[in-house]
C-alpha cells in the first residue's frame, strides 16, 4: 500500500500540494505511489524559480529507468523556491517523496485553488488501493 | 487497439526520425496506436533527454569527424545509430500498463521474433539504476532490456505525456557502438554492446529482422493492424535545433 498522508493535496496525475507554515506557500511533488510506479529516479528537470504556472502546466520532467515523464502543476502561481538537493540526489523522490523529495514551492494566488484538487481519500480511491 | 506499422528501411536523419516519434507520440494520445521500425541515414550520434552531452561528449571531434547529433525525447544515454533497425512503440498508456510493463512487453515481442532468426536473446532482470550521465547506452542493460549472454543487444527508452507513452530503441545488426566511447570526454566505461551479426556469426539484413519483429508485434498484441506511411511534417521542430541537442 502507498503512503497517502490525509494531510496533503493530490492530482489524478500523482503530485501533491502540502501546506507549508507560510499561508501562501505550498510545497509540490509526486506521490509515493508515483515513485514506486516510476521506479529509481535518476534525474529531476526542474523549472527556474520566478516562473508563473498556470493549473496543469508542465513544470518540469522526472527521469527514471530511462523513462521521461512530465510534472504538471497542480495549482496556479508563482514558482517561488526549487529543490536544488534534487541535482545531487535525485533518489530522494524515492526515499522520501513527502519530504525531503519536494519539487518546487509555490506562492498561490488563493486558498481556494485547493479545493479543485483530490482529498486522501478520493486519490486512494483514484489509484485503486 | 487499431495500429498503425510504419516500416521505413531507407532511413532518415536524426531530426527527421526524432520529430516523427514525437509526433507518433501526440496521435496515439487520440487513441490510436503505432509501432514503427526505421534506420537512419546519415548514421547519427542520439542524446538522452536529460543527458549532460556538452559536459560528456566532445563537440569538437564530433564535428571533426563530421558525426550526426541529435537528442531523443526520451531518456537514457547516447546511442550511435548506424547498422540497426530502429522500433518506436507510441500508444495509449493502457495498452501495457506501467512503465516496468511496457518495457517487459515489447522487450518480450522482440526478443521472441529475434529468437526466430536464432538470436538467443533473453531479457536482463533487475539492474540497479544509471543516472543520465553516467555512460553510454549500450555500457549496460537496464531490467528487462534484450540481451545475449550478459551482453546488450537492445536499447530502448520511453517517454510518457498525457495518456500515451512512446517507447524506442535501437536494435544493432552490426555493433558500432565504440564510436561513443570515442568521443566521450575522459574516461568511458567500455561497450558492453553485441549485435545480431555478433549472435549469428553473420550479416543479417534490415529486412529480415523488421520483418520478424513485425510479424511477432502483430502476434502478440490485439487489434487491427494496417499498413501506413510516416506521418507527413514539414517542420521538425526542436529536434532540428543545435540549442535543443546541446541544451545541456
Amino acid at each position: 500500500m502507498s503512503d497517502i498522508p490525509s494531510s496533503l493535496h493530490y492530482t489524478e496525475d500523482h503530485e501533491y500540494v502540502r501546506l507549508t507554515d507560510d499561508p501562501e506557500i505550498v510545497a509540490v511533488g509526486i506521490t509515493d505511489y508515483a515513485q514506486g510506479e516510476l521506479g529509481d529516479v535518476v534525474y529531476v528537470e526542474l523549472p527556474e524559480v520566478g516562473l508563473s504556472l498556470t493549473r496543469m502546466d508542465e513544470f518540469g520532467t522526472i527521469e527514471a529507468v530511462k523513462a521521461v515523464s512530465p510534472l504538471y502543476a497542480p495549482v496556479p502561481g508563482e514558482v517561488v523556491e526549487i529543490n536544488e538537493a534534487l541535482e545531487g540526489d535525485p533518489s530522494l523522490v524515492n526515499k522520501d517523496p513527502y519530504g525531503e523529495g519536494w519539487m518546487i514551492k509555490v506562492r498561490i494566488r488563493t486558498q481556494a485553488d485547493l479545493k479543485e484538487l483530490l482529498t486522501a481519500a478520493d486519490y486512494q480511491q483514484h489509484i485503486g488501493e | 487497439m487499431q495500429w498503425s506499422l510504419i516500416v521505413e528501411p531507407g532511413g532518415r536523419p536524426g531530426h527527421e526520425n526524432m520529430a516523427i516519434d514525437d509526433a507518433l507520440l501526440r496521435r496515439a494520445q487520440e487513441g490510436v496506436a503505432f509501432f514503427r521500425l526505421y534506420g537512419w541515414q546519415p548514421p547519427c550520434l542520439s542524446f538522452g533527454r536529460h543527458e549532460p552531452a556538452v559536459a560528456r561528449y566532445d563537440r569538437d571531434r564530433i564535428a571533426a569527424l563530421g558525426l550526426a547529433t541529435v537528442r531523443r525525447p526520451t531518456g537514457g544515454r547516447a546511442v550511435w545509430h548506424d547498422a540497426e533497425v530502429t522500433y518506436a512503440v507510441a500508444a495509449p498508456s493502457v495498452c501495457f500498463g506501467s512503465l516496468a510493463d511496457t518495457y517487459r512487453a515489447i522487450h518480450g515481442v522482440i526478443a521472441a521474433a529475434l529468437r526466430t532468426l536464432g538470436v538467443p536473446a533473453a531479457q536482463a532482470g533487475p539492474q540497479a539504476p544509471v543516472a543520465p550521465g553516467a555512460g553510454a547506452c549500450f555500457a549496460r542493460p537496464a531490467g528487462g532490456e534484450v540481451i545475449v549472454g550478459t551482453r546488450k543487444l537492445v536499447g530502448s527508452a520511453q517517454v510518457r505525456e498525457g495518456s500515451a507513452f512512446l517507447q524506442h530503441g535501437s536494435i544493432l545488426l552490426v555493433d558500432g557502438q565504440d564510436l561513443v566511447a570515442a568521443v566521450t570526454r575522459g574516461p568511458a566505461p567500455p561497450s558492453a554492446a553485441t549485435s545480431v551479426a555478433a549472435a549469428l556469426g553473420r550479416v543479417v539484413p534490415f529486412a529480415d529482422v523488421a520483418g520478424a519483429i513485425a510479424r511477432a508485434a502483430r502476434a502478440a498484441w490485439p487489434g487491427t493492424w494496417e499498413t501506413s506511411p510516416p506521418p507527413p511534417l514539414d517542420d521538425w521542430g526542436r529536434f532540428a535545433d543545435p540549442a535543443w541537442t546541446w541544451r545541456r
